[in-house]
């Protein structure tokens, strides 16, 4: 086995490194005899490369490494810092004494600051290092024991021993501390600005704000590998126990901590998807779903075609686990099981890019089946338009912000087969509701979850939130509870329409918590609460019952069902007025949400009629997303 | 503003004649509190009493950190009769601005205070405690004042504090202060700094001029309008071998001054090359304004400072004018003379734009400080500081 270990490129560029030094090296708090700020004005890591030795190797992939060097450094590299230090020394003693017991001297401690650069050469460092490696992450390297062997200190004050030895003195041990602390820090974030360029963007971003202060990476046992600034997916930091407890199952430990940026950029995207812009952030190393097209998710009907990919996505198979105790709850565990069979096909690192471009992921997974469904979506909107759903002059709209700039492209291709839907993204949702009949069961349930949506207009709430909130329409729907085990086997047709759901809004968030803690670690992560807080798009709506009450307790469907009336009103209401304004801006931008509140609207009164009128014809969804 | 135990001690100081503003140390103490006072961080709340007229107690509580506060008490042999009740004490007492230097008065003679029962001698010194613990940081403050003779005053301070090295540290104080002028000896135990002061008032020598007899016709001449005191520090640390000097001049304006009250100093610090010169001047009733200019001619570094304190007083309503006119002066004399007073505002700024704001006063028996600290040149954060200072004292 042979190693290209690639010098040069290292030397060529240092300012980068230089600002971080300067950065790292501001950062703790000084002694006071520096009264400026250190600025290294001078970075050579030199020609001689350091010699490294392996020891061990731990992990080896062609995008990861994991091992532990001897590195011994004998090379030419040099250091120049200036500063400001004060010369004064009753000044820099008094600073730090309490004033009470000070001799409160007039003017013997005025101060003279004295510019001085400092020059680190002839570094000597041998010791233990640790590399961890890993395309996402970036690199991690620390050092087993303290490296610094021996170094030369030349400054301005050469001449005078004392001061000499003592600036001698002192940064050897501020060196020591470097190396230790802030050198492993530097070098990870270097090297994420390297592999990782989402993160480089993000950088600048942050450091143009800060100044480069909010540094956040903290190095961490390498030998775990966690992610530096590991949070789950709703932005929570994940506390070092934590990790540790999800390190022990390698499989969830990649899914269940992301990046931050990554969050950020979810957020983003989500909260786009929320409103008209036609903003969409590309997320780097992600496969959404729809790219990954897999010939078993053809059949649909079978139990799990999710599961096929699971190459991708090694959290689905978390998930599906989670299935077998889950199901005994009934409709609470539709959800999740849904969820768990749906085809997240994203790359590891960043899952809840992909589970929140659940819109997205939604009108691209049908695309196989499309040929099929067209024919009855076309059946199914026909008879839906019937009740008064009017035509869909909004689905440009729903196109532009569900859609990604690079996923519409195949999509509308097919479109071509179909005359009369213009866009993809609302079509697909119709025909997959149209053409299962499995949905007959769940449809007023899920009409009444769509009121909610419909008031809220907040579309493609990441699909995170439907697992928990699929729970809430069991207890006001018990036909829907009834048969929730059969529809549990025609799990894609569910995800479909889930799908369709995702605007609704998500439960209160703190409830969730005790039934997630229950289910694993990693769906605890999952949980939903911090996704809506981070895209900072809150529910208008009252917190809705807990997750946990309406699966555990079915006394708890009465207060469901009263809260849904109260919305299923209000959002008549609230339709209402929508309408009569609507008419007299014109209906272009409005319909989308008008036609499915209108459909609300008369649900709202009388529900028992729904139940029955909307077996067949699924009303459209809230695709705003 | 104040705190409350340091106008107990200057009340023990005026009790026991020592005057505070002949040492080397209060050199420019009207610079400073025209130009370094502190601005108040936080809120911070104190209630104090002095229960008797040897004994008070203070208990702050502020929310600097979490919530942090202290508890202070202090004994004085000699009772102390200055006002100190928050509602009646006066405000120039608590309120540091412009320094008007007295005429410099003699000594006490030793035999004043001798007290002589059934021929021993019973008098005792005069002497202070004082302690105050800080929570939670458990900082503890302690300070021993004696007034050995008249001339004479040592003054031991110590913290104690887990947080300093060797845990705490002690300063030893030996005042003298003849009038004619004053030496300060001090040790710290702190890296064992030995420290020496002295100032030198020239003019006339207050001890001998009792000895004159008054003359019936005082020459104008022999007024004197002004005082000037030249005076010098030394310091020298044994465990790191560093020392500190400085000197220093000023001349100030005495009351018998018929124009405005003026203060002028200039020190140096021949080690660090640093000149520093203050002017001060009182410019009215209300207003006193200063500035300071400081130079190192090592470094060729210069700040300027400028500053002021101005005594806000209420509009006299419509009526009152009569009814001063009616009473004249007598009704005048009985009135406390800050009763008008709404309010003290001090500012100060420098060259680069720092700024900061302090406005004290009384509002019914309440004393609050509100100060705010400004630093212009960062607009992101310009607001560096901002506090408010309750005390209340009964």
């Amino acid at each position: 086995m042979a190693f290209n270990f690639n010098w040069s490129p290292l030397i060529a560029d240092t300012s980068r490194a230089r600002d971080m030094l300067t950065t790292a090296l501001n950062k703790s708090p000084k002694p006071p005899i520096i009264v400026d700020d250190i600025i290294v004005t001078e970075l050579n890591l030199g020609s001689t490369p350091p010699e490294l030795e392996i020891l061990e190797i731990g992990d080896l992939a062609e995008d990861r490494f994991r091992g532990i060097f001897k590195m011994s450094y004998t090379g030419d590299a040099f250091l120049t810092l200036k500063t400001k230090v004060q010369a004064n020394p009753l000044n820099t003693y008094l600073s730090s004494k309490p004033d009470f017991a000070s001799p409160m001297p007039l003017a013997a401690s005025s101060g003279l600051t004295i510019p001085l650069q400092i020059t680190l050469s002839d570094i000597r460092l041998s010791g233990f290092v640790i590399l961890v490696f890993s395309k996402q992450k970036g690199i991690t390297l620390v050092f087993r024991n303290d490296p610094l062997e021996s170094l030369k200190v030349s400054s301005t004050f050469d001449t005078i021993p004392f001061v000499r030895d003592y600036l001698q003195k002192v940064i050897e041990e501020q060196l020591r501390v470097l190396f230790m602390d802030d050198l492993p820090a530097i070098i990870h974030r270097l090297s994420l600005r390297l592999f990782v360029p989402e993160f480089q963007e993000l950088e600048t971003e942050t450091e143009e704000r800060l100044d480069g202060s909010n540094d956040t990476t903290v190095p961490i046992d390498p030998l775990l590998t966690p992610p530096q600034d590991a949070i789950d997916s709703f932005g929570n930091p994940i506390d070092v126990s934590q990790i540790t407890a999800l390190s022990l199952d390698p499989a969830s430990e990649m899914h269940a901590s992301f990046s931050k940026s990554n969050i950020l950029r979810l957020a983003a995207l989500s909260e786009s998807q929320r409103t008209l812009s036609l903003f969409t952030p590309g997320i780097q190393e992600v496969v959404f779903r729809a790219w990954a097209n897999n010939p078993d998710q053809s059949n649909s009907g079978t139990a799990t075609p999710a599961l096929t990919q699971s190459s991708l996505s090694r959290i689905q198979s978390t998930f599906g686990s989670n299935r077998s105790h889950a199901s005994s709850v009934a409709s609470g565990s539709t959800g999740q099981e849904t969820y768990s069979s749906r085809p997240t096909v994203v790359s590891n690192y960043s899952a809840p890019a992909g589970l929140s471009l659940g819109a997205n992921r939604g009108t691209r997974g049908q695309m196989r089946k499309r040929k099929k469904r067209v024919v009855d979506l076309r059946k199914s909107k026909d008879s839906a338009e019937s009740p008064g759903v009017p035509t869909e002059p909004s689905t440009p709209r729903a196109n532009t912000s569900a859609s990604d700039t690079t996923s519409s492209i195949p999509e509308e291709r097919e479109m071509e087969d179909l005359v009369t839907t213009p866009t993809s993204a609302s079509d697909s949702y119709y025909r997959v509701e149209g053409s299962h009949p499995t949905m007959n069961a769940a449809g007023p349930s899920r009409l009444m979850e769509q009121t909610a949506s419909a008031d809220v207009l907040l579309p493609a709430a990441p699909l995170l939130a439907d697992a928990p909130k699929l729970s809430r329409p069991k207890p006001k729907a018990p036909a829907a509870t009834a048969a929730a085990v059969p529809i549990r086997l025609h799990e894609p047709e569910m995800e479909e329409r889930q799908r369709s759901h995702s605007s609704r809004p998500p439960l209160s968030r703190n409830r969730l918590r005790p039934t997630q803690q229950a289910t694993s670690p990693l769906l605890r992560s999952l949980s939903f609460d911090k996704v809506t807080s981070l895209s900072a798009t809150h529910s208008k709506l009252p917190t809705s019952p807990s997750y946990a009450e309406s699966t555990s307790s079915s006394s708890g469907g009465i207060l469901e069902q009263a809260w849904m009336m109260k919305m299923a009103n209000e959002i008549a209401l609230k339709v209402q007025q929508e309408k009569g304004r609507g008419v007299s801006r014109g209906r272009s931008e409005d319909v989308s949400s008008s036609s499915s509140a209108k459909n609300l609207s008369s649900s709202a009164p009388s529900r028992g009629m729904w139940m029955s009128s909307e077996e067949e014809d699924a009303p459209p969804p809230a695709y705003v997303a | 503003m104040l705190d409350f135990m340091e106008s107990v001690q200057n009340a023990f100081y005026e009790a026991s004649h020592w005057n505070l503003d002949n040492s080397y140390g209060a050199l420019n103490a009207t610079a400073r509190a025209l130009l370094d006072f502190q601005t108040p961080k936080g809120l911070r709340l104190q209630i104090s009493s002095l229960a008797a007229p040897n004994f008070a107690t203070s208990y702050t509580l502020g929310n600097v950190g979490v919530v942090d506060g202290s508890v202070s008490y202090l004994y004085s042999s000699l009772p102390l009769h200055r006002k100190l009740k928050s509602a009646e004490l006066d405000l120039h007492h608590v309120v540091r601005g412009y320094r008007h230097l007295q005429e410099l008065r003699r000594p006490d003679e030793e035999w004043w205070s001798e007290i002589w029962h059934n021929g021993k001698r019973i008098d005792q010194k005069d002497t202070l405690l004082y302690g105050r613990i800080f929570l939670p940081q458990s900082r503890l403050e302690a300070l021993y004042l004696r007034r050995v003779t008249p001339t004479r005053q040592l003054r031991v301070s110590a913290v104690s504090d887990s947080a300093l090295n060797n845990g705490g540290t002690i300063l030893t104080l030996l005042q003298n202060d003849t009038g004619k002028y004053s030496t300060e000896y001090m040790y710290s135990t702190d890296s064992a700094l030995m420290g020496l002061r002295g100032l030198y008032n020239f003019g006339a020598d207050p001890r001998v001029t009792p000895t004159n007899p008054i003359t019936t016709t005082p020459s104008t001449s022999e007024i004197v309008h002004g005082r000037f005191s030249a005076g010098a520090e030394l310091y020298y640390g044994l465990l790191n071998k560093s020392g500190g000097i400085s000197t220093g001049l000023r001349f100030t304006t005495l009351p018998d001054h018929t124009g405005f009250p003026y203060t002028m100093t200039l020190t140096l610090n021949p080690l660090m090359g640093n000149l520093s010169s203050t002017y001060a001047v009182k410019a009215g009733r209300n207003l006193a304004l200063c500035s300071r200019f400081d130079f190192n001619f090592y470094s060729y570094e210069s700040e300027l400072q400028l500053g002021c304190e101005l005594w806000r007083r209420r509009r006299s309503t419509g009526v009152e004018w009569a009814v001063k006119k009616m009473h004249s002066d007598r009704e005048r004399a009985t009135d406390a003379p800050d009763d008008d007073v709404s309010g003290i505002l001090k500012a100060r700024v420098d060259q680069a734009w720092r700024i900061g704001l302090l406005w004290e006063g009384r509002i019914k028996e309440l004393m609050f400080t509100i100060g705010a600290s400004l630093d212009l040149r960062k607009r992101e954060q310009v607001f560096r500081a901002v506090g408010v200072e309750l005390q209340y004292s009964s």
